[in-house]
């Protein structure tokens, strides 16, 4: 299997890029409308491209196992996949309204969704690099697409920095890994770690890595630049970060910990359970203070990749499990959160602060509705749908023995709850604000679908958890 | 019994409708729900006292089910979440009349109603947090139901924080619990007591149970919300905040008696805190002006009680505490209603606003001193039986606690002078200005006091017909074996029963004295107590709002050097902490250097400290440039001429670029921290750099695969026909590499022209 080429497993990544190109040239050549119509033909590429990789066969071994193609990657890669369309939708709208609604847009976000979907597939350190940096770059760019904002180019500027220094690091770890184990391969650095005691040096490799993966995570303590750029960004490239990229990255972060460094569990555990529970009360405490309800929502996704990686941390098949399902219902909160920031205009401009909501109970009863669902479900609320989620790796947690690191994570939640509620307080309790210009029809059909799904997950969450329990098997189920 | 649970939702959601299309009388329809439960539950009244069990799967993967049971604690609870349930939807139309919101209420009062019964029917861990939850999220909507006055506001919030906290830590405590005892069914846990106890978690479990039990029932300190709570329209006081929802707390200490009770640290914390909040609630409600908020600290008083009750695990204590759960809910629901006719007819719920209402309103003061008969314990109201109860209870302990017997005692005369209080104050004396315009209430408003003040009569006359059936039956399902009861109203004329006269007396000796000084009291006592946990309440969120600003000035400053020394710093120390944890091989042979070794490791240090410490922008990058170029040569003397070469052109491109940058930036100023981050900054980078070269020593100690370059050595000259190898590689072994290598060159050549030509265009 080793030596076989498999190229059919990267169909998906090879059809995507190639649409990509076709979608920067109908840019390029279609002088009116080019926006749309590329946003509309990126759209349908990524929804091919989704029924292209559910109708893989998996578990694939490709290009001599460099990439791998299982059913851990098929889920990763169909939630990356919709998270970028969810983000485009809510961009479609908004980047015309700022005047930034350039066709390039969609494309980035198309080239950014292939280096992710090859970072869940990689089976390589070289492939894992390969795919970060397609997706950090484009990512880049797409930070600083607002380039006569002075906050999204210093926020462009802040992210391109940091996210280099990572790379540096992910990459000096890899290299240092390579060093002590003498492969590349995920397969042979788990085969040196088996063979023997693992070597201070491929230890160390390993600290590095796992460095560079928190930043693109954005945990604690690695997490400085998720304020600035969630502030500084335009909301729906910030939309677009705090969904997919994240996703992709936790998805890398679960492979490489149980994949090549599975059998060093003993030394990395303690690594993440101080990660997450630093990430856990940092969300929690930071979030309290902020008036900008995107840098909020910032401190918010640090404090919810702290409750995933809970699930990494006990490193059993229902830890993964707890983390692909927590993932998961986080992407569909954000995005109808984001939705809802997006929604947040008066008299064509943005608002950001999150007393600008004021009254919103009466002004937009359906958006503060939906928007009081998603505060509850990110506090943990039951029966929303994110309870299951903390749910999930709160058990987890447990059944590992790291009883403590869920009674943590219990107590962050509390503190965290203080400042979602404030946020459904200031809608229905402040007095009202003028109301905010009428939203279009795709922010609302994005909100309506997520809140659906946000308040009724409790009625059937038999196929999601099911999924995430395959996918979860193919990782650390043998 | 899914259905008793799923109705009340599927009539919340049909509730908005319902108001539209009827109006108040929506609140008639509505009833029928609950009413509906309350005759089935009685139809099971002899099925419970086993317990059924019926399950519905739900959540995948982890075994939690829709698991419900019915036994006699249960129905007890079921029945007056129902029963009280008809009277307050009735009640409610009334109240709020006319309401713009009126369907939005019921669709709350609904929702509540569902997730009330799902508390105590569940038989799963899980379930039964989930509609917890749900109870306190109905509890924060209804409380900050009329949003237009901030203290609805702060109140609606401060309940949700400490009902919803509490809530979490009993998750924690439940799952654990569920660990220790092997399943999520409460039925299985209740059996394993033995088990759990002796598990080494069993305090922390403890702990986080109570918890969560004491936020929902409003212990001392976790009280303060349900004062003010108060904010929220009378039925929802009526029915969340004294008969049902705060109960919540002592139903499920009931509930996991058998698995958690019965050991000191039970017995020490619930009497304790419950004593305390007994005496304490009692004590406030005597220097309250407010009706509903008297009323309130009486609940607290009360939940006090019942907790203190359920301490020592014993079947006397059991039995009063059931007792005194349903006289309670009677009585107390009668007086909130009866005071909310009050407040809706009088405008005001000033005692001392208040006065002669019994002419114009005399069918709710019948119902309050009925009402209050009860709650004084007076005979002939089913008070009476709850205290002698209580009395047995409390005898049954003596030996150990004697100070707890002075406390109930305390609490006794105390709750006799708050009766006397309700009863008289507002109703007797010379009719007040705010009373003189006081109508009667309507018929829906008067059903519920007058039903329940009636009821508690009838049972008070004649208790047998509540204590087999249900009192008995509740005490059978905690304490696991079967219990009977069997009520004598008068037992004898002994000293107890001179105890008891000698309360009533002190009683209305309080009273008297009330009446002339309350006003002294309260002037001297409230500033005092004012700084109680409410104020604590205060003080940790003005806290937390500190904290959170003081983490953003230290980590988020907004400065990329801070960010980037951060990183380097937790990345050092996180290398070097890993290095500790066994030895490693280092490399130490060295051969003394050439001296072009040493030239270009001086060139090289010596830029890499004039890049640190330039003070202009133009030197720094200079300095970089220099040191890129001393990598080149290191590459270039150990024989990697390729990589020299390419190296020397990103290192020239970089500096043409950055040069070219940086005559359009503003000069370079230094860090705005002065020494203190520079010296910092030096030390971080001095570590990083200490780690990375020690790594290289130990790198360079591993044996060197040789493979690669040894086959290539071996097939460059036969396969390739060429010598040198660097050229082989790149052009016949890697050929394609190459070959992408170049069309990249050529792109980004490409795109750079465009971007020169686009600069060209734009500045022409």
């Amino acid at each position: 299997m080793e030596s076989a080429l498999n190229w059919h497993a990267a169909i998906p990544e090879l059809a995507l890029a190639c649409l990509g190109m076709a979608a920067l040239m109908l840019g390029v050549f279609m002088r009116r409308g080019a926006t749309l119509a590329v946003t509309m033909f990126t759209l349908a590429s990524l929804l091919l491209v989704a029924m292209l990789v559910l109708a893989a066969d998996a578990p694939v071994v490709a290009f001599d196992g460099l990439f791998v193609l299982d059913a851990f990657a098929v889920f990763t890669k169909v939630l990356v996949l919709l998270s970028a369309a969810l983000a485009l939708v809510l961009a479609l709208d908004w980047n015309e309204k700022e005047g930034i609604d350039r066709f390039e847009y969609p494309v980035l976000v198309l080239l950014a969704t292939v280096g992710m979907m090859a970072m869940v597939s990689a089976n390589d350190l070289m492939s894992l690099y390969l795919g970060l940096e397609l997706s950090s770059l484009s990512l880049y760019v797409l930070a600083a697409i607002h380039r006569d904002d002075l906050r999204a180019t210093e926020a462009g500027l802040k992210y391109f920095v940091l996210g280099a220094v990572a790379s540096g690091m992910l990459l000096y770890g890899s290299s240092l890994v390579y060093g002590f184990s003498g492969s590349t391969r995920f397969a042979g650095i788990a085969a040196a770690i088996e063979a023997g005691p693992a070597s201070l040096g491929l230890i160390t490799g390993l600290c590095f890595v796992a460095a560079g993966l928190a930043f693109k995570v954005s945990a604690v303590p690695f997490h400085m630049w998720t304020p600035d750029v969630y502030e500084g960004a335009p909301t729906p490239v910030t939309a677009f970060f705090s969904i997919a990229p994240k996703l992709a990255a936790v998805g890398l972060f679960l492979r490489v910990m149980t994949g090549p460094f599975g059998e060093a569990a003993g030394q990395w555990t303690q690594i993440i359970v101080l990660i997450a529970i630093a990430s856990m009360l940092l969300g929690a405490f930071a979030a309290i203070g902020q008036s900008n309800i995107k840098r909020l929502m910032a401190y918010s996704s640090i404090g919810h990749i702290g409750y995933a990686l809970i699930g990494l941390a006990a490193g059993t098949e229902e830890g993964i499990r707890g983390v692909l399902v927590y993932m998961a219902i986080y992407i569909v909160m954000n995005a109808g959160t984001f939705g809802c920031i997006v929604a947040m205009r008066r008299e064509g401009r943005a608002s950001e602060r999150i007393e600008d909501l004021a009254g919103l109970g009466a002004t937009a009863p359906g958006l503060a509705f939906a928007l009081t669902v998603f505060m509850f479900s990110m506090a943990g609320i039951p029966p929303l749908a994110g309870f299951f989620g903390k749910f999930y790796v709160f058990m987890a947690a447990v059944q590992a023995g790291l009883w403590p690191l869920a009674v943590i994570g219990v107590l962050a939640s509390v503190v965290s709850a203080f400042y979602y509620l404030r946020i459904v307080k200031v809608m229905y309790f402040d007095p009202a604000q003028p109301a905010f210009d009428p939203r279009p029809a795709t922010v609302g059909v994005v909100v309506a679908g997520t809140t659906l799904f946000t308040a009724l997950f409790a009625l059937a969450p038999a196929p999601l958890v099911a999924a995430a329990g395959t996918a979860a098997r193919a990782l650390v189920g043998g | 019994m899914l259905i008793a649970v799923l109705a009340p939702f599927a009539a919340a959601g049909f509730a908005p409708l319902l108001v539209r299309l009827l109006g108040d009388r929506a609140g008639l329809v509505l009833a029928i729900v609950p009413a509906a439960t309350f005759v089935w539950l009685l139809s099971r009244l002899p099925e419970a006292t086993p317990g059924v069990l019926e399950a519905t799967p739900w959540v995948p993967g982890l075994d939690v089910a829709l698991d419900f049971s019915l036994d006699g604690l249960s129905l007890i609870f079921a029945l007056l979440i129902s029963g009280i349930g008809t009277l307050i939807v009735l009640y409610a139309g009334g109240y709020l009349k006319g309401h713009p919101m009126l369907g939005r209420f019921f669709l709350f009062l609904m929702m509540f109603m569902g997730a009330m019964q799902g508390v105590v029917l569940s038989d799963n861990v899980i379930t039964l947090f989930v509609f917890w939850e749900l109870t306190s999220l109905a509890s924060y909507l209804l409380v900050g139901f009329e949003s237009d006055r901030p203290a609805a506001r702060r109140a609606a919030l401060q309940a949700l924080l400490i009902t919803g906290s509490g809530g979490l830590a009993l998750l924690a405590g439940l799952v654990m619990l569920a660990e220790a005892g092997g399943s999520w069914r409460i039925s299985d846990l209740t059996g394993a007591g033995a088990w759990i106890q002796d598990d080494p978690l069993y305090r922390p479990i403890l702990i986080l149970v109570v918890l969560g039990c004491f936020t929902k029932s409003a212990q001392w300190p976790f009280h303060s919300w349900l004062p003010g709570a108060m904010q929220a329209p009378t039925p929802v006081s009526a029915y969340l905040h004294s008969a049902t929802m705060v109960k919540a707390g002592v139903y499920l200490l009931a509930r996991l008696d058998p698995a958690l009770g019965g050991s000191p640290e039970w017995l020490w914390i619930l009497t304790g805190i419950g004593g305390l909040t007994m005496l304490m609630g009692v004590v406030f409600a005597l220097l309250e002006t407010d009706l509903k908020l008297v009323l309130a600290w009486t609940t607290v008083s009360a939940l006090g009680t019942l907790v203190f009750l359920l301490g020592p695990t014993h079947e006397p204590g059991v039995k009063a505490a059931m007792a005194f759960l349903l006289v309670h809910a009677l009585y107390k629901g009668a007086l909130f209603m009866a005071a909310g006719n009050v407040d809706h007819e009088a405008g005001t719920r000033d005692l001392t606003r208040l006065g002669g209402l019994m002419r114009t309103m005399p069918v709710t003061f019948a119902a309050a001193a009925v009402a209050c008969v009860s709650m004084a314990g007076l005979p002939f109201g089913l008070g009476w039986v709850a205290k002698e109860l209580i009395g047995a209870a409390k005898i049954a302990l003596e030996d150990e606690f004697g100070i707890t017997v002075i406390a109930a005692t305390l609490t006794n005369l105390m709750l006799f002078c708050v009766a006397a209080i309700v009863a008289t104050v507002p109703f007797t004396g010379r009719t007040s200005e705010a009373a003189a315009h006081a109508h009667e209430a309507p018929w829906p408003m008067l059903a519920g006091p007058v039903m329940l003040a009636a009821l508690g009569l009838v049972f008070g006359m004649a208790p047998n017909l509540i204590a087999e059936p249900l009192i008995a039956a509740a005490t059978t399902a905690v304490i696991g074996r079967k219990a009977t009861l069997e009520i004598v109203l008068f037992k004898a004329f002994d000293w107890k029963f001179l105890l008891t006269l000698a309360t009533f007396v002190a009683g209305a000796a309080l009273f008297l004295l009330w009446r002339r000084s309350a006003a002294g009291w309260r002037a001297s006592l409230n500033p005092v107590l004012d700084r109680g946990p409410d104020r604590g309440y205060d003080q940790v969120m003005r806290g937390l709002a500190a904290l959170a600003a003081w983490q953003t000035r230290i980590w988020q400053p907004g400065l990329l050097h801070r960010y980037m020394a951060a990183s380097f710093a937790v990345v050092t120390l996180a290398g070097a902490a890993s290095l500790t944890r066994g030895e490693m091989r280092l490399n130490l042979d060295f051969d003394g250097g050439r001296l072009i070794e040493w030239a270009v490791f001086a060139v090289t240090a010596a830029s890499a400290l004039v890049a640190a410490l330039a003070t202009t922008r133009l030197l720094a990058v200079t300095a970089l440039g220099m040191l890129g170029l001393g990598v080149a040569m290191i590459f270039m003397l150990f024989g990697a001429p390729d990589l020299a070469i390419t190296q020397f052109m990103v290192e020239t491109l970089v500096v043409v670029i950055l040069a070219l940058v940086l005559i359009r930036l503003p000069g370079f100023r230094l860090s705005a921290g002065g020494a203190r981050p520079r010296w910092l900054y030096a030390g971080i980078s001095a570590g990083t750099g200490a780690l990375v070269t020690l790594l290289l020593l130990g790198v360079l100690a591993e044996p060197f695969d040789p493979r690669l370059s040894e086959w290539f050595g071996r097939a460059a000259v036969p396969e390739a026909f060429g010598h040198n190898i660097v050229n082989v590689i790149l052009v016949d072994f890697r050929a394609l590499d190459t070959l992408g290598e170049i069309i990249v060159v050529f792109a980004a050549a490409l795109a750079a022209l465009a971007a020169i030509g686009i600069g060209a265009r734009t500045r022409a």
